[in-house]
């Protein structure tokens, strides 16, 4: 039995009544490091449960980290309290029945093991490999979550994930790489770090180019970023019943190019696997966009009461903490193309820009799907078919279905792309992307030279 | 729980650690939310916990323990000692001296907000929820908040300091959906409304209830608004959009790590260099910026920042000429200059980073209507919509809810989809009015992330309306 399990029965030992216990847990190292010196190692080693209470139909939520007799005592008094201080909610669908899990990967045990000896070495790895300054992390983790529930429903799972992420940067340049898995042994620290600064050098003398739209191929690490800000208002239940999203109005309809197919796949043991949300409900394959089309959006057991029309849970239901964003994404994955490599996208570009990387997006207009940004660590000019000459920062503001409404091509080789900056709990998450071409990126400002 | 920290700080030192500080922090806080008028979220949380940090052979280490014990102290001491020792470093690491300081900190509160049972914070989202009904609006948000950290921090050099500090908060938000536009409004800003250190006499203050008819009826508004035009013109700014424009363009690249490029691999790094001190023209003369820890009711106010550096008000922009920058000991004694002082680390199980403390536009003359009153052609743009800033802190583009016209010194029609952008010290270049005194209010910020692992912060901004001339507005997708 795991840790979160053991603390999960004893949160819920502790109440009376209708009532369900969560726990979180996390054991985690994270050499960061800067100007190539580890400058910033933190291990944090914590428990959260949260319990939630269900009087006459009013439930109320507390959480703790004090998981000893008294702690536990307390957080039943002051789940208690919020329960009482509530009125009844109409779309409780109340606590989630026992169900059959899926089987995933997702755990290894030589990540869970890994120390800070281990982890600091591979930070040393990757710094050793490169030939400029490199800033980044190695980290690796184990995550546990568990829920027992007074409906019989008793659930746990190991996470771990491992991430190498490398910022290669001098005076006027600077390339970005990194690798994600839930086996650490997956991932070459020194690989990284050598893409990174193999892509700084070619950054170094960048241009500026006039703001207008151009072509473009997107490294996995650009769409991917694009794809998780579209995601908060365009892929969850929420956005669709509130009319925020892009989606609200549009299911069922061409939205874009054919080519493009998007899931929320948790059990995909290619990305971070996971076998249900936080009620306990199993995780489900959802099609968002199938060739183009859009199809549905993720949901869990409040929203799908709340859409009065047979709807049921996709298994995505979120932390408490994250109740009012609704049930979101956390295993986005874009299906693979059919062009053999970048080199392959950029020669049908032709003319137009590469994207490494994305930095502080900004959602402009929900509803239509328009983010802006900046690119960062490696933007280059296509010029004939090929990468040309570097290019400065640049600031885009696109539309993100337009973008999409038509492809040039997506790579064969889809890269899962870290999308947690590990606030808060530990709970790793991703997407799985290939690199892409369009023919719409709209670059509406110049920003800086690459680099320190 | 001083005894804890001693206990840390001691099994560090005896470890091998040349420095080792321990802060211990029980945090408490609630937040309550409301939808269409329905409980979305009710959260009572408490967390507890030391996090010790060393230096050994000039290389930091940090470890955490969520046990309040002496063997969880101990603990967290050995390990962070481990990882330093592990991870290595090039060489002895300066601090910048501090004499070592007794004392403690407490927020004044009028009434205590946890003595406020959540039944009355239920109510009061519940009333400012049922207020925002109006034509057209499809999701009407009310949310309050409440935090306290009492936490202790001593180190080995004989720091021994304790705060309690509370916050309280809350906002309201609204959606209006019509004819495919969507558009939101809140108040008293966005994303996560409006905080400051004090008791519930704070969330009384922002009269949610009051305000809420006003904020349904802009929302309905915006739906038959015209899109804000595209071209240069001038821009005046509420106190709640000039907070963040100092935030993100003034604060974060001020933040000598990031200058030193300690940042470099998640928020970024800084268009400022160390020499620039005393020498960069950061914008025009109308230009003051103030980091100040000691303003009452901040969200950054303390006695002592999490090295035990004492609170002081430090100029860091004066009449336009860059004079200072937000330090560490670490940093302040790499740039030769400075104390330290803004460190802060957002729970017991983070180390502490630099961060904005208070940072405050300082008052010009006059009011809001004396800058409109000398635009004859213009746009005026209220409360934060969409923000992005590039990672050196130089190229931004934000968005507002609602804006107006300004034509021959008065509002006019009302705008929707407004957004501006511009270059940092061009920008603030082209300021040339700051409002005055009256018109300076005080903008909480509770999710200014940074770091690996992520830290959340909450920093307070002052500011009045201000104007700036020549300015990109209405960025097309």
């Amino acid at each position: 039995m795991t840790r979160a399990l053991e603390v999960a029965r004893a949160a819920l030992a502790a109440t009376d009544g209708e009532a369900e216990a969560i726990a979180h847990a996390e054991t985690s190292g994270l050499a960061r490091f800067a100007s190539s010196e580890v400058h910033q190692p933190t291990l944090i080693d914590n428990v959260v449960v949260t319990l939630r209470l269900v009087r006459d139909g009013r439930t109320g939520v507390a959480s703790t980290n004090r998981v000893d007799e008294d702690g536990l005592a307390e957080l039943a008094r002051r789940a208690a309290e919020a329960a009482e201080s509530t009125p009844p909610d109409p779309d409780f669908p109340g606590l989630a029945e026992p169900a059959e899990l899926p089987s995933v990967d997702g755990y290894d045990r030589t990540t869970a093991e890994l120390g800070p000896e281990e982890q600091a070495r591979r930070a040393a790895e990757a710094i050793a490999a490169a030939d400029v300054p490199v800033y980044g992390f190695f980290t690796s983790g184990l995550s546990e979550l568990a829920i027992a529930s007074t409906t019989g429903l008793e659930t746990e799972q190991q996470m771990t994930d491992a991430t190498t992420l490398v910022v290669a940067a001098d005076n006027g340049c600077s390339g970005y790489a990194e690798a994600t898995s839930w086996r650490a042994g997956a991932i070459d620290p020194a690989a990284v770090a050598r893409e990174a600064s193999e892509k700084a050098a070619r950054t170094n003398g960048a241009k500026e180019v006039e703001p207008s739209s151009y072509a473009a191929v997107l490294e996995p690490y650009a769409l991917a970023d694009l794809l998780q800000y579209f995601s908060l208002d365009s892929f969850g239940a929420l956005g669709l019943l509130e009319e925020r999203g892009y989606f609200a109005g549009r299911l069922s309809q061409r939205v874009f190019d054919e080519r493009i197919s998007i899931v929320d796949d948790s059990l995909d043991s290619r990305g971070l696997p996971k076998a249900f949300d936080f009620e306990g409900s199993p995780k489900r394959r959802v099609e968002l966009v199938t060739d183009g089309v859009a199809r549905g959006v993720v949901w869990d057991r409040r929203t799908a009461k709340r859409a009065h029309n047979g709807t049921s849970t996709t298994g995505h239901a979120p932390p408490q903490d994250f109740a009012d964003w609704g049930p979101l994404p956390s295993a986005l994955s874009i299906a693979a193309g059919e062009a053999e490599s970048t080199d392959d996208l950029v020669e049908r570009v032709g003319d137009g820009l590469y994207i490494t990387r994305l930095h502080y997006l900004g959602v402009v207009h929900p509803r239509e799907g328009v983010i802006t940004g900046m690119t960062r660590d490696g933007t280059f000019r296509i010029r004939d078919g090929k990468i040309a000459e570097p290019l400065v920062n640049l600031r885009f503001t696109v539309s993100v279905p337009e973008m999409l409404r038509e492809v040039y091509g997506l790579t064969r080789d889809v890269s899962l792309v870290n999308a947690s900056n590990f606030y808060g709990e530990r709970y790793p998450y991703g997407a799985l992307v290939p690199a892409l071409a369009t023919p719409r990126f709209n670059i509406t400002g110049v920003g800086s030279a690459p680099g320190i | 729980m001083r005894d804890l920290c001693a206990v840390a700080v001691a099994a560090a030192t005896g470890a091998g650690a040349e420095y080792a500080d321990a802060r211990a922090v029980l945090r408490r806080s609630q937040h309550v939310s409301t939808k269409n008028g329905r409980v979305e979220q009710l959260v009572d949380t408490e967390s507890e916990g030391i996090g010790v940090r060393v230096l050994v052979n000039g290389a930091w280490g940090f470890a955490c323990d969520r046990r309040v014990s002496a063997a969880g102290a101990r603990e967290a001491a050995l390990r962070a000692c481990a990882f330093a020792k592990a991870a290595g470093g090039h060489g002895p690491r300066a601090l910048a001296p501090l004499e070592a300081h007794t004392g403690s900190f407490r927020t004044e509160v009028e009434r205590d907000p946890f003595s406020v049972s959540l039944g009355a914070k239920v109510d009061e989202c519940l009333r400012a929820d049922e207020a925002l009904n109006g034509p057209d609006v499809i999701v009407r948000q009310a949310a309050v908040r409440a935090q306290r950290d009492h936490k202790v921090l001593l180190s080995s050099e004989g720091t021994d300091v304790e705060h309690e500090i509370v916050e309280c908060g809350g906002g309201i938000d609204c959606a209006a959906s019509g004819n495919g536009v969507y558009q939101l409004r809140s108040y008293p800003s966005a994303q996560v409304g409006k905080s400051e250190q004090g008791g519930w006499e704070v969330v009384e203050r922002l009269g949610l209830e009051r305000e809420a008819p006003r904020v349904a009826e802009q929302a309905s508004a915006l739906l038959r608004a015209d899109v804000c035009p595209a071209g240069v013109t001038t821009l005046v700014l509420d106190s709640d959009q000039a907070a963040l424009q100092v935030h993100e363009s003034v604060g974060h690249p001020t933040e000598l790590d990031r200058v030193y490029g300690t940042e470099a691999s998640y928020a970024g790094t800084s268009f400022l260099k160390p020499d620039d001190l005393g020498s960069l023209r950061y914008g025009s003369e109308h230009m003051n910026v103030t980091a100040d820890p000691t303003t009452p009711g901040g969200l950054g106010t303390f006695a002592f920042d999490d090295e035990g550096v004492p609170a002081a008000r430090q100029p860091i922009v004066e009449a336009g000429l860059l004079t200072g920058f937000l330090t560490s000991r670490e940093t302040a004694a790499r740039i030769g200059t400075g104390t330290g002082g803004s460190m802060r680390a957002d729970g017991w199980n983070r180390m502490p980073l630099v961060r904005m403390t208070n940072l405050h536009l300082e008052p010009g003359d006059g009011s809001l209507e004396d800058l409109l009153a000398d635009v004859d052609d213009g746009i005026y743009m209220e409360t934060n919509k969409s923000w992005s800033i590039d990672d050196k802190r130089l190229n931004f583009q934000f968005g507002t809810q609602i804006a107006w016209e300004i034509n021959g010194g008065k509002l006019g029609r009302m705008l929707r989809d407004a957004t501006y952008t511009g270059i940092t010290p061009e920008f603030w270049s082209k300021l040339d009015a700051v409002a005055g005194r009256d018109a300076w209010s005080m903008q909480g910020i509770t999710n200014c992330g940074k770091g690996q692992p992520g830290q959340g912060a909450h920093v307070s901004h002052g500011a009045a309306p201000a104007r700036f001339r020549d300015i990109q507005v209405g960025v097309k997708a």
